[in-house]
């Protein structure tokens, strides 16, 4: 067995989350379920498993308990190996005391032990917060055939929506000649979707430098990237071609669980979770098939196992064991696992987190004009026939 | 816990041919997303028993493919665990393997010896039900049984077994004697289940006896002596869980049916303690498209529904299209349904193409029974 991992990837699954709210009150970013039976996380995870990546450390330090649980040894995403594997890496205390993760560069920083153990040529850095199915392995050819000392991976958007992300500019080789972060004037639509390939000694160096800096933020776009271009290090971008969305905010995450169950076919780059050649891998719950009852109506849904239908459901995402009663009826929302909508309940443009439930004859809608969903928070319950403000959040 | 289990993984005396053919009887699929033997599995983990041998006889791979290690049922473990058990020839070229379940032991004979459990459950997978054997292990102990014998309180329905085997009982428990057949001799007889309590060593010793006697079947040679032979200690337990039976392709398509009615669906699946764990397969959810209409019907993750389905039972990753109507079927994992088909009381094993337009119609007592990867 070699003792040497070509690449090994560090997923930053530290972030609160707080656009998300009330989503991540306990819980962080990553495990965020999404797509009726997934957590954000499974998307980088399982990448990493189809692009042959087998080592993981994933960084955590914002409400990791159920983080934590969720990853286990790493079973689900064949990461259980005695040599490698997915390790989680809180923060701890060292001599010197304990320290906090203090952005992204640093938790790396703090780990550069973890990295050296492998010894790997290669460092590919992850996010925890975006949906998408990527073959890292194309990214990292291309990474070696440039000589790159760093890769980052970009995505075309609309150039009306390019001053809301990392724009790079580059020359007609790929190679990066300037990053903006959220210019007011973006000068090219490639924006970064926080993945990175680092060549391993580069990253150590430029991480040790970043440490030494006392006015650095300590941050990978902010501080790192610009202090190695200014070098003039070797740094290209990746142009990924696919699905892609950011679930940052509530309407984002809302939007990319409706892209989950089915695109306009005009659409280019459609999510496709129902993909032999690219499984998205998850935990599973011992739980049996969902039924649906006599006088079920169900179009445009995704339906997790152990749910019973007897109400009405349209254009939905349906997490596990839900129970929708007769008369009922669910339209443009999200529905996590265990929630229960009683008879005659109406929801629509709306979320409900674990455990919600939803009195008979309630009503639970967000406002579509602003664009605000409602969103009920884990085990939170509506009163039966209260009518919820448009766009509201109900807390436990 | 002081109980070890062995289950048969093959069929003695079921008429299951189709759905046999090229695997053995607890690999057969069963409602939605399990394979018989995961009740048996899991009827023994959730009572505590960590040491199972399962003994195979023929066409095995499929079975092997789905417990593997036993590691959803936490039976891959450093001491004990799921044994797999395969026939071997003892003498060299013997070609013929053992076709009872008193043979299948005696094979095993070593295995039994090398258990450290002083009691031993020997079941089947011809049956459905969600049990906690510790309450018939007390049983055992507490009447000092030689043999217990569990029976169903509440068979679902039993007039389905083709070989059933009944008991008369006395008050007690004591078990009077053996009846085959379908009809019930007599209005005290209860439904054995095939599923038996012994102590270990009386069931090495009565093997080591039989062996030398040349003697054929458990439950004749066995079982059955040692009630004729007078001796009181062969007794019953009944349990009061719902039992669903798997003995003919036609019981096989009621049992499967029989899930829709919520009771007899959450006896089995919905006891917190006691779940029901079968292979995970990273199928994506379900899919409902814009026409789709389904109702009274079990439906399994990985499928995509855009047509009609009533009063069925739907596997995994089975695709279902516009204008398809399925009624009171069994459709397999991975079969396709095309535009316009009408089903009516089939059952379609995996991997079954039915081309656009077919219209195929059986009824519950002789089902349309499609074969494994057949094309109509």
């Amino acid at each position: 067995m070699s003792k040497k991992k070509k690449c090994v990837a560090m997923l930053l699954a530290g972030g609160q989350g707080s656009r998300l709210m009330p989503l991540t009150e306990s819980i962080a970013k990553p495990a965020v379920p999404f797509g009726s039976r997934y957590r954000i996380i499974d998307f980088p995870l399982s990448n990493c498993l189809n692009s042959g990546i087998d080592t993981v450390g994933v960084l955590t330090q914002y409400q990791p308990l159920e983080l934590n649980d969720y990853l286990g040894t790493g079973d689900p995403w064949d990461m259980n190996l005695r040599y490698g594997g997915l390790h989680v890496l809180p923060p701890y205390q060292g001599s010197s005391g304990a320290k906090w993760f203090k952005g992204t560069a640093n938790a790396i920083y703090q780990n550069i032990r973890f990295i050296r153990r492998y010894n790997p040529e290669y460092v590919l850095i992850l996010s925890g917060d975006h949906i998408y199915k990527m073959d890292y392995d194309m990214m990292l050819q291309e990474h070696i055939h440039n000589q790159a000392d760093c890769t980052i991976a970009v995505i075309d958007v609309p150039l009306e929506e390019a001053s809301r992300f990392g724009i790079m500019n580059t020359d007609r080789s790929g190679r990066i000649l300037e990053f903006e972060e959220k210019p007011a004037h973006p000068k090219s639509t490639e924006a970064s979707m926080g993945v990175y390939i680092f060549s391993t000694e580069k990253l150590i160096s430029y991480l040790e430098k970043d440490e030494a800096d006392p006015d650095s933020s300590n941050d990978f776009g902010k501080d790192v990237i610009p202090a190695m271009l200014g070098d003039g290090c070797r740094m290209f971008a990746y142009l990924y071609k696919g699905y892609w969305r950011d679930v940052g905010t509530l309407t984002s995450y809302w939007a990319a669980n409706m892209d989950a169950i089915g695109m306009s076919p005009d659409e280019k780059e459609p999510l496709v979770l129902n993909d032999s050649g690219w499984r998205i891998y998850y935990r599973h719950n011992n739980i049996p098939p969902q039924y649906i009852g006599e006088k079920a109506e169900i179009e445009n849904a995704l339906i997790g196992d152990g749910c019973e239908v007897f109400g009405r459901v349209e254009h939905s995402v349906i997490f596990g064991d839900v129970k929708i009663e007769e008369g009922a009826v669910v339209k443009d929302s999200v529905i996590m696992t265990g929630s229960v909508i009683q008879k005659g309940a109406h929801v629509e443009y709306a979320i409900l987190d674990e455990g919600a439930q939803i009195g008979a004859g309630a009503k639970v809608r967000g406002d579509r004009n602003k664009q605000q969903l409602t969103v009920v928070a884990r085990d939170a319950a509506v009163e039966p026939g209260a009518v919820m403000p448009l766009g509201s959040v109900v807390k436990r | 816990m002081d109980l070890a289990g062995i289950v048969f993984s093959d069929t003695y005396g079921t008429e299951l041919d189709d759905l046999l053919l090229k695997r053995t009887l607890a690999a057969i699929p069963f409602g939605g997303r399990y394979r018989l033997i995961d009740f048996a599995l899991s009827n023994l983990v959730n009572t505590g028993v960590q040491n199972i041998g399962l003994i195979v006889k023929q066409n095995y791979q499929s079975l092997m493919g789905h417990v593997r290690s036993g590691d959803e049922w936490d039976l891959n473990r450093k001491n004990g665990g799921l044994r797999i058990l395969p026939p071997f020839s003892t003498d060299g070229n013997s070609d013929e393997v053992y076709r009872n379940r008193l043979q299948g032991l005696e094979a095993n004979m070593s295995y039994l010896r090398n258990l450290e459990e002083d009691y031993v459950l020997l079941t089947g997978c011809n049956h459905v039900l969600n049990v906690d054997y510790s309450l018939m292990l007390d049983f055992h102990k507490r009447s000092g049984a030689r043999i217990t014998a569990l029976y169903a309180n509440k068979p679902v329905d039993p007039e389905e077994g083709r070989n059933l085997s009944w008991m008369t009982v006395k008050d007690g428990g004591e078990v009077l004697g053996f009846v085959s057949g379908q009809e019930k001799p007599s209005p005290d007889a209860r439904l054995s289940l095939n599923t038996y309590i012994m102590g270990r060593k009386d069931l090495l010793d009565v093997l080591e006896k039989a062996v030398l006697a040349h003697k054929k079947s458990f439950r004749h040679d066995v079982l059955e002596a040692m009630v004729e032979s007078g001796d009181s200690r062969v007794m019953a337990f009944g349990t009061d869980e719902r039992v669903l039976f798997v003995d003919t392709v036609s019981g096989y398509l009621k049992s499967s049916l029989l899930l829709l009615d919520p009771d007899i669906r959450c006896g089995l699946f919905r006891n917190e303690d006691r779940p029901v764990i079968t292979k995970v397969k990273d199928s994506p959810p379900t899919h409902y498209g814009k026409d789709a209409r389904v109702s009274n019907s079990l439906i399994a993750d990985g499928t995509i529904i855009d047509g009609t389905v009533r009063n069925s039972v739907i596997f995994r990753g089975v695709k279902i299209a516009a204008g398809a109507v399925v009624e009171n079927c069994v459709v397999m994992q991975d079969s396709t349904v095309s535009e316009g088909v009408r089903l009516n009381y089939a059952i379609l094993d995996k991997q079954v193409f039915i081309e656009p337009g077919r219209m195929l119609s059986g009824y519950l007592t002789r089902p349309f029974m499609l074969e494994r990867r057949s094309r109509i």
